[in-house]
């Protein structure tokens, strides 16, 4: 959806989307007598944030950022409950897992705890709107991405935190009925991450209700996910049922698992190797057999926004 | 030498089966798999990779195969083409690290990243194959001697053991994908010792 007068770079955007496609393909699958989501593959449309409309906020415009395809965002993903190959979430995701309804349960320190169903939600913090952001994995591969969601720190002051609360605290679903990954393996389920109650705060956090300007994918973390662009991937926990407020840091689920290459604030930074490869460059999603490297950014390219975040702050032991 | 009989005899079939990872992986970019449009040398990187590794792990399991198993036609088949199928191993490895290149922005990257353990561990494995590899045939065998050549390709161990670490280091997550690639060497190195020590013999060879 563009806002005001098409400029240069939304050229990529429209093609990105390829909305014709998108729309006939769901249109077979009606005239073939399927339901939408019930193929492996096709993004489930019937999401909890259907129907919302959005617009797109031209603060984060994505201007001189190509935004990745559409079928690439939806199709290549990280989804361990799911899935370990890339492919397999789109496929695996869209298997009889129900993500509407679906209710978020805000609680821990604040003074007025909620538990809401997500479209409920939305029309609390007043709607959703888009902003383009870069998506870099701690795999060192990145996308940009339209996500369309609310700032969390709209949620945040409905709930209103106590003066106790220093952190944020994110948990996953969890039924490892529908997902197969929870039924097992080295990672102790359900997922969890946490942010500083003031990185939650920054006007950059999202929570994300859809992409491209339609509902959540089931596999990119239906019906809503944390967003959060200076971070690694893996710090935007999808597919959120429940928020703390804390005060005492919480130990996230890469950090348990690794906590010698994942620490708590996974901010992007190419002076910070992996340990196993370099974080200075990454490969660009879509870009190509010969597109070579792409210089990773200090906070992802918003440094400006983050920056003071972290004052005083060792980055290279406080990775 | 025991002779080969009848099917197993043509050297095709072994061709055929070692540049079957290049037709999968042709089928896999005419499919236009998400994973090859995501990242087209990545996709090829890993997927020459895993050939290698298999590779390999089929070169290591035939001799235990065939102590095991000593009047199976194909176990005879594959100890008569062991040398083949192990400069396949090298191929592909090669063809992996040419891969490797692109990925990871030409020499430049390389620079960058070679004394991380994780892709030391791979050059090192390769150039161990090289050497293997460029000794793999009859006028080495001759001019090294029989002993001389054998303790040369007891290497292979050497890069079994930095195979398993490259590979292990690439997952993120546990060792998962290792086990599911090594498991029958694994087991069979296991019945190998296991029937060893209880023999109380010497190895055989």
């Amino acid at each position: 959806m563009h806002v005001g007068k098409r400029r240069s770079w939304q050229l990529s955007e429209s093609e990105a989307i390829s909305e014709g496609d998108y729309w006939n393909r769901r249109k077979f699958l009606k005239a073939v007598g399927l339901g939408t989501g019930s193929l492996a593959g096709i993004p489930n449309l019937i999401g909890a944030t259907a129907g919302f409309p959005t617009t797109r906020n031209p603060k984060y415009s994505g201007e001189g950022l190509d935004v990745t395809d559409y079928d690439l965002v939806s199709g290549y993903n990280n989804f361990y409950e799911f899935s370990y190959d890339k492919d397999g979430p789109a496929k695996l995701a869209n298997k009889g897992w129900k993500t509407e309804p679906w209710t978020l349960e805000v609680g821990g320190l604040v003074d007025n705890p909620l538990k809401l169903d997500v479209n409920d939600l939305i029309k609390r913090v007043g709607g959703i709107e888009q902003r383009v952001y870069r998506f870099r994995c701690v795999e060192a591969w990145s996308m940009v991405i339209p996500w369309d969601g609310f700032q969390l720190s709209k949620l945040l002051q409905l709930a209103s935190p106590k003066s106790g609360a220093k952190f944020v605290k994110f948990t996953t679903f969890f039924d490892p009925k529908v997902a197969p990954g929870q039924r097992g393996g080295s990672i102790d389920w359900p997922y969890v991450e946490a942010l500083t109650l003031a990185e939650a705060m920054n006007e950059l956090t999202l929570l994300a209700t859809g992409i491209f300007g339609k509902p959540m994918p089931n596999q990119n973390g239906a019906p809503i996910r944390l967003v959060v662009p200076w971070k690694y991937g893996f710090k935007s926990i999808k597919s959120i049922v429940r928020i703390d407020l804390v005060d005492t840091k919480p130990v996230n689920t890469w950090q348990a698992l690794q906590p010698s290459e994942y620490g708590f604030y996974a901010n992007v930074n190419p002076k910070v190797d992996h340990p196993r490869w370099s974080q200075g460059s990454e490969r660009v999603i879509g870009g190509g057999f010969f597109s070579g490297r792409k210089d990773t950014l200090m906070f992802n390219g918003y440094e400006e926004q983050v920056a003071g975040l972290y004052d005083g702050l060792d980055l290279r032991r406080n990775y | 030498m025991s002779r080969i009989s009848g099917f197993w005899r043509s050297p095709w079939l072994l061709y055929a089966a070692l540049c079957s990872p290049l037709v999968l992986a042709g089928a896999a970019v005419l499919r236009q798999e998400i994973g090859y449009l995501a990242d087209p040398a990545k996709y090829l990187l890993e997927f020459l990779g895993k050939a290698a590794v298999v590779l390999l792990v089929v070169t290591l399991c035939i001799t235990p195969v065939r102590q095991l198993f000593p009047k199976w036609e194909l176990s005879k088949a594959l100890v008569f083409r062991r040398r083949q199928i192990g400069v396949s191993v090298f191929v592909y490895a090669l063809l992996h690290f040419a891969l490797y290149l692109p990925y990871v922005g030409g020499w430049q990257g390389v620079v960058e990243e070679w004394s991380k353990l994780f892709i030391l561990s791979g050059l090192l494995a390769l150039a161990l194959l090289l050497v293997l590899a460029g000794t793999s045939n009859n006028f080495s065998v001759k001019r090294m001697g029989g002993k001389r050549w054998k303790r040369l390709h007891k290497l292979t161990y050497l890069v079994v053991a930095l195979v398993i670490y490259h590979q292990f280091a690439q997952e993120k997550t546990g060792y998962r994908e290792t086990l599911l690639y090594f498991w029958p060497l694994f087991l069979l190195e296991g019945i190998r010792l296991f029937r060893w020590a209880k023999a109380g013999v010497t190895r055989p060879a």
